[in-house]
């Protein structure tokens, strides 16, 4: 059975709220969800935000219900761009992008979404939802997109609040499904509170009504997340066949190092 | 129970609120009215007129937050997308409501949910403080059984 994944829960400053939240999705029956660290570009310099290590959250992590293993926590990161410039934070060799599992965009303008589906190396594509479409959706980036397997993400939080954002979410939607025929689309909750989460059955059949057929609604929510964590994955090794690391320097003493170091402290040595 | 013709469906529920005030005025007539209002505002006249066809809410546990609905099989979908996107009952308080089981009859959903309930106690088991209260999760673990009453069964639970 395919198992259930989130990948957008939003990062808050408020620790507590962001538990509570990940122990909901876990009675909800989600195995794996991302944090969200989101960042636009509009002062210049914008630092970087740190994900916050899972174990600052939990001592144990919550069981997911249904199962017997406790929830997986991944980290992603969304950049939000405007300008051709902010893409070159993008590259693989970045040292901020190595801390993250999962990387997503946002494109503002066609020409971005163009690069983006083409040359960038993310994940996601993350699809507004919260205004009209500022652009139309043409098949060759979407179909490249496709072809490199990298996905579109559709966030339903805002559906649920208000009947404008509502509209919006599925008049977008079914322009994008227009174009690639349900095929690599993924559904995300982006939820802030606890209460915005949805269980994964009713999101499958919420996918109805954003243009999915019955299949490629469950895959949204279930084994398309799948192949973006795995994409990922190719990112930090060689075709996600090859992982290096130091050479004295076994897999638990690499364990212990994570305790002991930040992350971040320990990639830049 | 009248009957209605045509072959039900049965939507299994949960609610949840965000704080514990909003259950004070949650009953089953008022749920009716809100979720047909809540078909209104998503899928128009004719969602309304799809639903309202063999529509009831057939059972409501406020302890456990357990809701049962019944509708028409060719139009459950209809209703199904309509509770996804609830997030409000009453006077402003915040919910959400999340759909567990889909079943073709009463007794189906009844079967599941004292399985849905005893999963709930042990899931709770690890997080146990004191012996006594350990022994007496495992005792009602093993009280849960098909003869009992529904109702009976889920209260254990808010315990």
């Amino acid at each position: 059975m395919a198992v259930f994944v989130d990948l957008n829960i939003r990062q808050t400053s408020d620790k507590n709220l962001l538990r509570k939240t990940i122990e909901i999705a876990a009675h909800l029956g989600y195995s794996t969800i991302a944090v969200n660290y989101v960042i636009e570009f509009q002062d210049k310099k914008q630092n970087f935000i740190k994900p916050i290590p899972v174990n600052d959250l939990f001592n144990s992590l919550p069981i997911v219900q249904g199962k017997s293993k406790p929830i997986r926590v991944l980290n992603r990161l969304t950049v939000v761009v405007s300008d051709a410039v902010q893409c070159i934070e993008l590259r693989a060799t970045s040292p901020h992008i190595r801390l993250y599992d999962i990387v997503a965009v946002l494109p503002k303008t066609e020409k971005l979404f163009h690069t983006a589906c083409m040359t960038l190396d993310v994940d996601i594509i993350c699809i507004t939802v919260t205004e009209k479409q500022p652009f139309h959706f043409r098949r060759p980036p979407v179909s490249g997109a496709i072809e490199r397997g990298i996905f579109f993400e559709i966030i339903y939080s805002h559906a649920t609040k208000d009947s404008t954002m509502r509209r919006y979410t599925i008049s977008n939607s079914l322009s994008l499904m227009q174009i690639c025929k349900g095929k690599n689309v993924v559904l995300s909750s982006g939820a802030e509170k606890p209460l915005e989460l949805r269980g994964p059955y009713d999101i499958a059949n919420l996918g109805l009504l954003f243009g999915l057929s019955e299949g490629d609604a469950k895959a949204a929510v279930s084994t398309n997340c799948r192949a973006v964590i795995l994409h990922g994955e190719t990112r930090k090794t060689a075709m996600g066949v090859v992982y290096t690391m130091k050479k004295n320097q076994t897999l638990l003493d690499k364990e212990e190092d994570e305790v002991t170091h930040p992350l971040s402290k320990r990639m830049k040595t | 129970m009248q009957s209605t013709g045509g072959h039900p469906k049965y939507l299994l529920c949960e609610i949840s609120f965000a704080s514990p005030n909003g259950w004070q005025h949650v009953e089953e007539k008022k749920l009716h009215r809100s979720i047909l209002e809540a078909i209104q505002k998503a899928h128009g006249d004719f969602g309304v007129a799809c639903c309202a066809v063999s529509f009831a809410v057939k059972y409501l546990n406020t302890y456990t937050g357990i809701l049962l609905l019944r509708c028409r099989k060719a139009h459950y979908r209809l209703l199904w997308s309509t509770l996804a996107f609830i997030h409000q009952l009453g006077k402003k308080e915040t919910c959400a409501i999340t759909c567990i089981h889909v079943g073709g009859t009463i007794r189906t959903c009844q079967k599941f949910l004292i399985g849905y309930n005893r999963q709930q106690l042990l899931r709770k088991l690890p997080t146990c403080k004191s012996e006594a209260e350990r022994t007496a999760l495992q005792e009602a673990v093993r009280s849960c059984t098909l003869q009992e009453d529904v109702v009976s069964a889920s209260e254990e639970d808010s315990n």
